[in-house]
């Protein structure tokens, strides 16, 4: 009787806890299963042990813990540890045949102008990430009812915004409070971190303009708080951060979590979800010796980015036609000024300087609609920049990269990416190591993103121009920038056209619910990470209630 | 593979400065000058070092070409071969740019960025510019 009201509950789409200690009748029988332990798996474990203490949560995550001793930062190569095990792209790590830390997986991404990039283990990609925290703007929300393109969030931006705040507070963010471009914000928990000579000139550039800038809000630390150290300025922030200044949720979120009693199994890579009579039932998982578990359990979660998510829901069968549709990841170019002064080279947080929204909303006048993000960001290092030079060898790339090495600032352009039906996640017809089906990208840029890189890259030369850039380079496409992943599984109201509800929940499948960035109906201009965590623990907020 | 040649190679994708580029910095080195194991590139890029042989007349023809007659060759077998090419490329300039010398010539120190981190410039501490409004 129990089983089957537990049973019929969850197909109505009410949960209820299934685990009462003090009667345990299965041993793997537990509330809540989490598959992956990124933003999203981290903020939805860490608020639900909160607000349903009682709930027996189990998080399986397919890659393990880093221990910050071992990332390359301290290592005399560690400039091309950045093409090898430390690269950002799984493929290249696995091309790379070193044994690296992240459990990653091939993913076919020739037919995608942009190269998905991750990090998968304990953290997710906050791993390996920039940490420029920023929020979507109240239009992001609104798009289809604004602008006439994309689709509308089911909720909006202040029905978020708790959750925004709660998210900055356990994370601890650098900044600046009253930033014109967003409604009020609390105070920030530390001060921006420094601009250095980069950030500075650039930001005479954008005061010669007129227009906006603003120090990016970051999720790392400026000051020393919360037993981690101040920010060092030591740079290459993409290759993790051995003094934890950085935020990774391995760090902030999940020893939170695992005090509050969930259950953090790593080296478990979950198979595929069982689904049975429009119930998740039991996820099927290998762990680290290989060996096969069934996990059953009365609600199943599933965080691992926009193609871990899409890959695993579609290996298990979930019937969506939106699923796997809709890839979103932020069309990105560069225009890199060069200064006759020096600057900072790279010093200084990669990704962490001023930001601009001066062109972030419509004007129906620019030719498209939505805007771009500029943001300014720091040099690479030395040998990064030289691969990169037109031409990589010989006597002009010497004179290059003097031109360019402590003398330049790049300004990244992110535009907003409309969701588009084609630009997709599918399955290959091979299982790869791990045991799941294969699985491929397929992205191609639109008229739309088009013409807003090229707007924004205008932009973007005339303001280094205006802080005294005398040559100008532009990158019109960067493909190694696909750190956001999409809207592959977004909500929305209509099942035919998305995957989950308002409260992350498949329309097909009640009890199986999504916790991360494929969730995102429009993606705005931002990077995500801040939304994705706030939109995890308002999703694990109406989970507790429901499980009540 | 004759040392000449694999020497060739390197210097002409490689040249170094013959003089100071910027006050106080010493000039880059030359490639060969840098990178002297040349077994292992060698035989893992064997085949295209085969074929910039092959393209200049034999590797002594290569090793004793002017430096703008092997930068030709060398760009012939890079829009032939651009794959392998990038392959040799990047190796070798990881090998150069990680070396203390050519990252003191760049003006840059040779300890990794931890545990010293660095300091930024002075200008950060003077307080922010009053960031102007959006629109």
């Amino acid at each position: 009787l129990f089983q089957h009201a537990r049973t019929a509950a969850a197909v109505a789409g009410k949960l209820v806890p299934c685990v009462n200690p003090a009667m345990h009748i299965e041993e793997d029988l537990v509330d809540v299963v989490v598959v992956g332990a990124g933003m999203g798996g981290a903020s939805f474990c860490w608020r639900l042990s909160e607000r349903a203490p009682k709930l027996r949560i189990v998080c399986l995550e397919r890659g393990g813990w880093v221990d910050p001793a071992v990332m390359p930062a301290q290592r005399r190569d560690w400039q091309s540890a950045n093409l090898h095990d430390w690269a950002t792209s799984p493929n290249l790590r696995l091309k790379a045949f070193q044994q690296s830390l992240s459990a990653d997986y091939p993913i076919d991404d020739s037919g995608s102008a942009f190269k998905p990039l991750m990090w998968n283990g304990v953290g997710g990609s906050t791993i390996n990430w920039a940490a420029h925290f920023p929020r979507l703007h109240p239009s992001d929300f609104r798009t289809r009812t604004l602008d006439g393109v994309g689709e509308d969030w089911p909720f909006d931006y202040f029905e978020l915004e708790p959750y925004y705040d709660a998210n900055d507070a356990i994370i601890g963010v650098s900044g600046l409070a009253g930033d014109p471009a967003y409604p009020p914000k609390p105070a920030r928990a530390m001060p921006p971190l420094p601009l250095g000579r980069l950030g500075k000139t650039a930001a005479r550039g954008f005061d010669a303009l007129g227009w906006h800038w603003w120090p990016v809000d970051a999720a790392i630390n400026s000051i020393a708080r919360d037993g981690r150290a101040a920010c060092n300025n030591c740079g290459p922030c993409l290759i993790g951060c051995t003094t934890r200044a950085k935020v990774s949720v391995d760090v902030t979120h999940w020893p939170c979590a695992v005090a509050a009693g969930v259950e953090l199994r790593t080296r478990s890579v979950v198979q595929h979800i069982e689904i049975q009579a429009g119930r998740a039932t039991a996820v099927i998982y290998r762990d680290g010796e290989g060996r096969e578990h069934r996990q059953r359990a009365a609600c199943i979660v599933v965080a691992a980015n926009g193609i871990g998510t899409a890959r695993l829901l579609l290996a298990s069968g979930l019937e969506s036609p939106a699923l796997g549709r809709n890839l979103m990841y932020h069309p990105a170019a560069y225009a890199r000024g060069m200064f006759r002064e020096e600057l900072d080279g790279p010093a200084g947080p990669v990704g962490c300087a001023i930001y601009s929204h001066q062109f972030y909303e419509t004007d129906e006048r620019r030719g498209f609609k939505r805007g771009v993000h500029l943001q300014v960001t720091r040099e690479n290092n030395l040998l990064q920049q030289a691969l990169r030079l037109d031409p990589p060898w010989g006597r002009e790339a010497h004179q290059l990269l003097r031109q360019e090495f402590r003398h330049s600032i790049a300004i990244l352009v992110m535009a907003e990416d409309l969701p588009e039906p084609r630009n997709r996640v599918t399955l290959t017809d091979r299982t790869e190591a791990d045991g799941l089906p294969g699985v491929t990208v397929s992205y191609s840029l639109s008229d739309h993103g088009r013409k807003s890189l090229d707007f924004g890259l205008n932009r973007a030369e005339e303001v280094l121009r205006a802080a005294g850039a005398y040559r100008v380079v532009r990158v019109p496409l960067a493909p190694l920038t696909g750190w956001h992943l999409l809207g592959t599984a977004r909500m929305g109201r209509d099942a035919a056209t998305s995957v989950t509800d308002r409260r992350g929940r498949c329309h097909a499948v009640p009890n199986l619910i999504v916790a991360d960035g494929s969730l995102f109906p429009t993606a705005g201009a931002v990077n995500p990470g801040s939304t994705i965590g706030a939109l995890a623990m308002k999703i694990a907020d109406d989970l507790a209630r429901d499980m009540a | 593979m004759t040392p000449d040649f694999l020497r060739a190679v390197l210097d002409t994708l490689i040249p170094g400065e013959a003089a100071p580029a910027e006050a106080g910095l010493p000039p880059l080195p030359s490639g060969s000058a840098v990178i002297v194991d040349h077994a292992s590139y060698a035989v893992q890029h064997a085949d295209v070092l085969h074929a910039i042989a092959t393209q200049a007349g034999g590797e002594r023809a290569f090793a004793e070409a002017a430096e703008a007659a092997r930068t030709s060759v060398l760009r012939s077998i890079e829009a032939r071969q651009p794959e392998p090419f990038r392959a040799l490329l990047t190796v070798l300039l990881q090998d150069y740019y990680e070396t203390p010398a050519v990252l003191a010539a760049m003006g840059w120190r040779a300890d990794p960025p931890q545990p010293r981190g660095h300091e930024l410039s002075p200008a950060e501490t003077t307080p922010l510019a009053a960031p102007a409004r959006a629109n």
